[in-house]
């Protein structure tokens, strides 16, 4: 017997120094290498309120695939200067034949895409003959449905050929849809963008940046920059911080005009407003009463007051429009002085139309501020014109799904981005179901016509008509507002499309200097593989040590719950509606593309094919592929993973670090002013929201002090430190709550173990208090605060989400937030699935703990 | 012995018979509660009325909390704002406690299997971080108050279950249980007319303990654009749209978040005061 429990002791104490070794070694290993990189005036850091879903502008694209790849990734055969100009890109010149019907463009030469592959008029014509493919998912099909087909005359001529005459070919070919893709990457462009623009893709980090780097084998004038970030902050409270505190140089397109004044007074920023193509539009539907009635339509413009309106909304930031057309386009027409604000009229209007007492109607709005903003302050003015409306505020997804697709909304408020896009007014089945033969002509008439004068003249035309019907309500053209640092030069400041064409940028003046190296480089550590040996070392240890019966049951009932819990998340999710695909695409994009789109997707099959599809993918370690970046989501959960563990981590860690003190005090000055102090600090600390706390911190520590940066991380292979630092202020923030709630759990069970026997025989002994407390005491007092932290854990969890969104930190919790929202549903499921076992975990360590705490738990050897 | 030995246990020092808690607490609670009530009849401005005239005025004699960025009262809007909090925290807690409780008796009160599948129930919803369950419900069914109570109550049922299950089985073992029992009273009667009332006393508490929670739940929901819909204020909201302007008008974020903390720290103190008032150990000791 003697031998036997010996081995026993010694097998198990081995495993759990293999279990500790390994552990040591992977904190060792994340350890500091480099410094961080000094910052460098060939660097730019761009800060953008949208990622992009994937990176390539000709399949399914949402604008801001635009705002990283146009100009800077891929050319098409012409391109748009920031004034709105077509100029010459791929091809040098162009010429339209006399009937219009053919143009011919004459290519540049020796021109090669970004991994050698050749440009000439083959590829052109496989970049021109994809976009009105079959089973093409390129969002502007229909504009360039008049293209028949494209002829290769010789590797440097392409004559393309129209169905009928189409001026405006040019400047509809240097939109981002057109750009010229090689025939060796173009099904890959998504995730390895190749194009014959200056810059290539050096890396991606999904929901926090992404990297440029200027290439030497690019046909053109090198730019002066040679590594552009972007970096992605949709908060506007986190841009604000970022630019205060230096840590991007530029947005280019600033989500909060409420604070720009701050920006215009600071002598290190140029604030710069330019034009942009975003008209803000109050859509009305067409098609149902009571805005079936011109009258009502006329009287809705007649309530709007433009000018009230931008100032509430955007802070004065702004231009009002009369028609669906932008100030700076060709040919545009002063029409807001055909409805001026005269609520009293609009009364009238709705008395004639038969609405004597007015109507109620319900306002759908998407999720950006401009819409939340522009929604109340127009339901204020439309009520005194005796318009009741009721606001409904709608996720992207939904918005899509219900105005966008199946025209359930009265009035919607929506911003429409693309150039030149009045021929929306032409498309029967678009939201606002405008049908006018009137119009159609005109139309019609617009796109053939025979010299650029006429063709202005009839663009008024179709201005007025769009306004003498009320179409829409036309509200303002949104500013592009730029806040930058003063010594940055080149970039755009009008936004004739969408796009941060930075091939022009450059730093001036002496000390002019970049924001601080933030890449991400190189393979992590096989993190998997570690973590299952060590976890396999455990089970073994706690098998030999507590009974395999034990442990069997406690396995058992854990995986039970965890599998109802996939079942749980697959029906939820089965019931959102809204389609990933028309999320994707946009506003214009063709019902065609959306339907290819979701065919490619897998969004077809049976719900129940689907689960056991995904159930089994699961338990094999496959996670799918995600929806909108199209890579592995294994690989984005182990991305954010690195940054959600560490900070639940930390913050566990510093809870507790100050609930010890803080309980352990209480409990043995019990009845003094101490006691009742720390008591009420902790009530304090319970009641603040750790948003609140976050928002405080920021300021006070990023925006006034300068220690901290105010949102981001950089990566842990950039050295220890620096990413530690970044997720201090989070920790904090969310711990406060926790640490608050853990020391009154803990001086209330001190308190208890303090009554119990035992410890009165201690006293009775002659232990003072402080020695029956920290002998005797905390010892059993671990239970009730193991089972509070196991609690806690996936509250712990959910604060996360808020958190990491507030100091845009690329976590779990952001990650499935945005997935929710763009209807990435494998990306949610894998998420939360991760989240879910992580608590469960967690749940079985505490049990695990128990045992260890418990001695009375201990005679289980088998 | 020479130096006098500290009190093992002592009741926290108080005037009267009440602890200092509950009366802070209770006074506080009652402080908001009131409010919410009177803005049902009466608020300095109506909360609807943009006047950007006005907008982003400081606290003055004629806004004493100031104007957000629409020229909207500030204390209108925090007025109204605990209507719309109360509320929902409240009828959360009316969900978790009305679907715990019975859930939790009928666990201790069943025994084997049934009690085996609420507590793999309850294990199942606390496996889910809150607030993603409640951004996923909210996601399907639309964000909004009503959407928000769904939420937020489901998640109080397994606490209030384990509360009610974790007594309730110190009960059943009880002598006059086991009489009863033995007279041929049925399990589900028993549960009602002995379990539930002993019981009462730790419900009251806890619930005061979910009511502050669920404040807390709510602001975090309304933060992030689920909870109450525009033009109801809420809370949660105000401090969202307060962010970006907290450098130029910081009222606009204190002043909600002070009535977040104020209201909470009132629900959890009188839980806790509560708490210290039941428990027999400290009635004992004054």
């Amino acid at each position: 017997m003697g031998v036997g429990r010996d081995a026993l002791d010694r097998l198990q104490r081995t495993l759990l120094a293999t279990v500790l070794l390994l552990v040591l070694t992977l904190v060792a290993l994340a350890g500091p290498n480099s410094a961080e990189a000094a910052p460098s005036r060939d660097r730019l850091v761009l800060g953008l309120p949208l990622e992009p879903p994937n990176l390539d502008p000709t399949s399914g694209a949402a604008a801001a695939v635009d705002e990283v790849v146009y100009g800077n990734v891929f050319e098409g055969l012409t391109r748009l200067t920031q004034n709105g100009a077509v100029a010459p890109a791929l091809a040098e010149s162009w010429e339209a034949a006399p009937d219009g019907l053919s143009w011919t463009f004459h290519l540049r030469r020796g021109v090669a895409f970004s991994d050698g592959s050749p440009f000439d008029a083959s590829v052109a014509k496989f970049s021109l003959d994809r976009i009105a493919a079959e089973g093409s998912t390129n969002a502007q099909k229909a504009l360039f449905a008049p293209i028949q087909n494209a002829e290769v005359v010789d590797a440097a001529t392409i004559r393309i050929r129209l169905s009928r005459p189409m001026a405006t070919l040019p400047y509809v070919l240097a939109w981002g849809d057109a750009v010229m893709v090689s025939p060796r990457s173009a099904a890959t462009n998504a995730v390895n963008p190749i194009g014959t623009g200056p810059f290539t893709l050096q890396g991606w980090q999904r929901g926090s940046q992404l990297t440029l780097v200027r290439r030497a084998s690019y046909w053109g004038a090198a730019p002066r920059l040679n590594t552009v970030v972007f970096r992605f902050i949709s908060d506007p409270t986190a841009a604000f911080a970022a630019v205060s505190a230096g840590d991007v140089d530029a947005f280019p397109n600033y989500p909060a005009p409420e604070n720009v004044a701050q920006f215009q007074r600071d002598p290190r920023f140029r604030v710069v407003v330019g034009a942009s193509e975003g008209k803000v539009i109050l859509g009305v539907n067409n098609t149902t009463a009571p805005f079936n009635d011109v009258r009502v339509r006329r009287a809705l413009s007649y309530a709007v007051d433009r000018d009230a309106l931008i100032q509430g909304a955007m802070f004065g930031f702004g231009q009002p429009i009369g028609s669906h057309y932008s100030r700076q386009a060709p040919g545009y027409v002063d029409l807001t002085g055909v409805y001026p604000h005269d609520p009293a009229k609009a009364r009238q209007l709705l008395a004639e139309a038969g609405y004597p007492n007015g109507i109620d109607v319900i306002l759908r709005l998407p999720p950006r501020p401009y819409a939340r903003r522009s929604g109340e302050v127009l339901a204020s003015q439309l009520a005194q014109a005796g318009i009741r409306v009721k606001i409904e505020n709608l996720e992207w997804a939904q918005w899509l799904d219900q105005v966008f697709k199946r025209r359930q909304f009265d009035l919607t408020i929506v911003e429409h981005v693309e150039p030149m896009d009045y021929d929306i007014y032409g498309r029967k089945d678009y939201y606002f179901g405008y049908d006018s033969p009137a119009f159609d002509a005109l139309l019609a008439q617009v796109q053939a016509a025979p010299d650029e004068p006429t063709r202005l003249r009839l663009l008024g035309d179709l201005q007025r008509r769009i306004s003498d019907d009320a179409v829409n309500a036309f509200l303002f053209q949104s500013s592009r507002i730029g806040v930058w640092k003063a010594d940055l030069n080149g970039l755009w400041i009008n936004g004739p499309i969408a796009a941060n064409d930075i091939t022009g940028a450059y730093w001036t003046g002496a000390g002019a200097t970049g924001a601080a190296a933030t890449e991400r480089t190189g393979a992590g550590l096989p993190w998997g593989w570690i973590s299952l040996v060590a976890g396999a070392a455990l089970l073994a240890f706690v098998g030999l040590r507590f009974g395999a019966a034990w442990l069997l049951k406690k396995l058992g009932g854990h995986a039970l719950t965890l599998l109802a819990a996939t079942v749980v998340i697959f029906l939820l999710l089965q019931v959102v509606p809204g389609d990933p695909a028309s999320y994707m695409m946009g506003l214009n994009a063709s019902p065609d593309s959306i339907a290819a789109l979701r065919q490619q997707m897998g969004l077809e099959g049976s719900g129940v094919e689907r689960y056991f599809a995904w159930l089994g993918d699961l338990l094999t370690g496959r996670f799918g592929t995600s929806y909108t970046y199209q890579v592995p989501v294994g690989g984005l959960i182990a991305e954010r993973l690195a940054v959600s563990a560490p900070l639940a981590l930390m913050a566990t860690v510093l809870s507790l670090a100050v609930a010890l003190p803080i309980g352990v005090m209480a409990a043995s000055r019990r009845g003094t002013a101490i006691d009742t102090g720390l008591i009420g600090v902790t009530q304090v600390g319970v009641a603040l929201p750790n948003f609140w706390i976050a928002m405080l911190l920021i300021l006070l520590f990023s925006v006034n002090l300068g220690w901290f940066s105010a949102g981001g991380f950089p990566g842990w292979s950039q050295g220890f430190w620096p990413a530690f630092k970044a997720l201090i202020l989070p920790a904090v923030a969310l711990a406060a709550p926790q640490a608050a709630i853990l020391a009154r759990v803990l001086r209330t069970a001190l308190l208890d173990t303090m009554n119990e026997d035992y410890v009165r025989t201690a006293r009775a002994k002659g232990l003072s208090v402080n020695q029956a407390l920290w002998r005797h005491a905390l010892r059993n007092a671990w239970i009730p605060v193991l089972t509070i932290l196991g609690l806690q854990f996936p509250f712990l969890l959910a604060g996360g989400i808020i958190i990491e969104n507030v100091f845009s930190l690329p976590g779990l919790g952001r990650l499935v937030f945005q997935a929710i929202t763009q209807r990435d549903l494998i990306v949610v499921q894998g998420v939360v699935v991760v989240l879910v076992f992580a608590v469960v975990l967690v749940s079985f360590l505490i049990d695990l703990a128990y045992l260890f705490a418990d001695p009375r738990l201990r005679g289980r050897r088998a | 012995m020479t130096d006098a030995p500290a009190p093992i246990a002592l009741a926290a020092k108080s005037r009267g018979p009440w602890p200092l808690s509950l009366v802070v607490g209770g006074a506080l609670t009652v402080v908001v509660v009131l409010t919410a009530l009177i803005a049902f009849v009466w608020t300095p401005y109506d909360v609807e009325a943009v006047d950007i005239a006005a907008k982003l005025a400081a606290p003055s004699s004629t806004h004493p909390f100031g104007t957000d960025h629409f020229g909207r009262d500030v204390l209108s809007m925090i007025m109204v704002g605990a209507q719309n909090s109360l509320a929902v925290a409240l009828v959360a807690v009316g969900i978790g406690a009305g679907i715990g409780v019975p859930l939790g008796l009928t666990a201790a009160a069943r025994g084997g299997w049934v009690d085996e599948l609420v507590m793999r129930g309850n294990d199942l919803i606390f496996a889910f971080p809150a607030l993603l369950l409640a951004v996923m419900i909210t996601a399907v069914m639309g964000p909004g108050a009503i959407n928000a109570i769904i939420a937020i109550g489901l998640f109080n049922i397994p606490v209030f279950t384990r509360v009610a299950r974790g007594a309730a089985m110190g009960l059943w073992t009880r002598e006059y249980i086991l009489a009863a029992r033995t007279a041929g009273k049925s399990k589900a009667l028993i549960s009602v007319q002995h379990i539930l009332p002993n019981l009462m006393s730790l419900l009251v508490v806890q619930a005061a303990i979910q009511f502050a929670v669920g404040i807390v739940a709510e602001a975090g929901l309304s933060y992030v654009g689920l909870g109450a819909q525009p033009p109801m204020p809420s809370w949660g909201r105000m401090l969202a749209e307060a962010q970006t302007m907290i450098g130029f008008a910081p009222w606009l974020a204190v002043m909600p978040g002070l009535a977040i903390f104020i209201t909470v720290l009132g629900l959890s103190l009188t839980g806790d005061g509560l708490r210290d008032l039941f428990d027999p150990r400290v009635r004992r000791e004054r």
